[in-house]
């Protein structure tokens, strides 16, 4: 039961996209004034419209954004491991940063 | 839900994702952290469930133009695939996930094609 409660959920990963592009659309699309004939598609422009998204899609997300925590915590739990100590400081996320960020 | 004041309803409901993101982050890190037997300080989580949030902000950015590109107006596997793409570890992991999920669905679709030639002497008939 806290299992599934405290996992990444696919509704919450959802929200978080609709979100992003609720406000992508309203802010205007990226390149929409310049380009917006490239991105249409059937004669219908695209970047007016929202995205549905695919379940798998999203339990994949979930899985994505699972492992990148996972991944963020065991680089930090080695460079603390390294130093000696037993718990995690803000200066060895600092120093995995840079690399974590190149990888995803 | 008791809104805030001085928030926007976006906002607001961003800060609830966020914290919802949050929960779900501090749950798989503290797991994580169990195994090699540390501690993490509160504000490393914070820093986390942050850069997590901005992460997943990115990719729904991603994943969208990926779609979009394909021509597409929803988001499919292959598209979260591609956002993935920097490592090929992860796309690895990813596959062999994504193709679990797959497997136990196909079996049903399966069945229906069974039946499908079986119907259709009857219909040449």
């Amino acid at each position: 039961m806290e299992r599934t409660t405290t996992m990444f959920q696919p509704d919450t990963v959802h929200e978080i996209f609709k979100l992003v592009w609720g406000q992508l659309a309203s802010k205007g699309r990226y390149f929409s004034d310049i380009f917006s004939d490239f991105f249409s598609f059937n004669g219908k422009s695209l970047g007016s419209q929202l995205c549905s998204t695919n379940a798998n899609a999203l339990k994949l997300s979930c899985e994505l954004l699972r492992l990148f925590v996972c991944e963020a915590v065991q680089r930090v739990a080695i460079i603390a491991e390294g130093e000696g100590l037993s718990t995690i400081e803000g200066t060895h996320l600092e120093r995995i940063l840079p690399q974590l960020l190149l990888d995803f | 839900m008791k809104k805030r004041e001085g928030l926007s309803d976006s906002q607001c409901t961003g800060q609830r994702l966020r914290n919802r993101l949050k929960l779900a982050v501090i749950a798989t890190a503290e797991r994580e952290v169990q195994k090699h037997e540390m501690q993490i300080s509160p504000h490393v989580m914070t820093a986390l469930a942050d850069l997590t949030f901005k992460y997943a902000e990115e990719l729904a950015k991603d994943v969208e133009l990926f779609a979009h590109h394909a021509g597409r107006k929803s988001v499919m596997v292959d598209d979260v695939l591609l956002a993935a793409h920097r490592n090929e570890d992860v796309v690895a992991k990813l596959r062999a996930f994504a193709r679990s999920f797959t497997k136990s669905k196909e079996h049903q679709p399966e069945k229906k094609r069974k039946r499908a030639p079986n119907k259709e002497p009857d219909a040449c008939a």
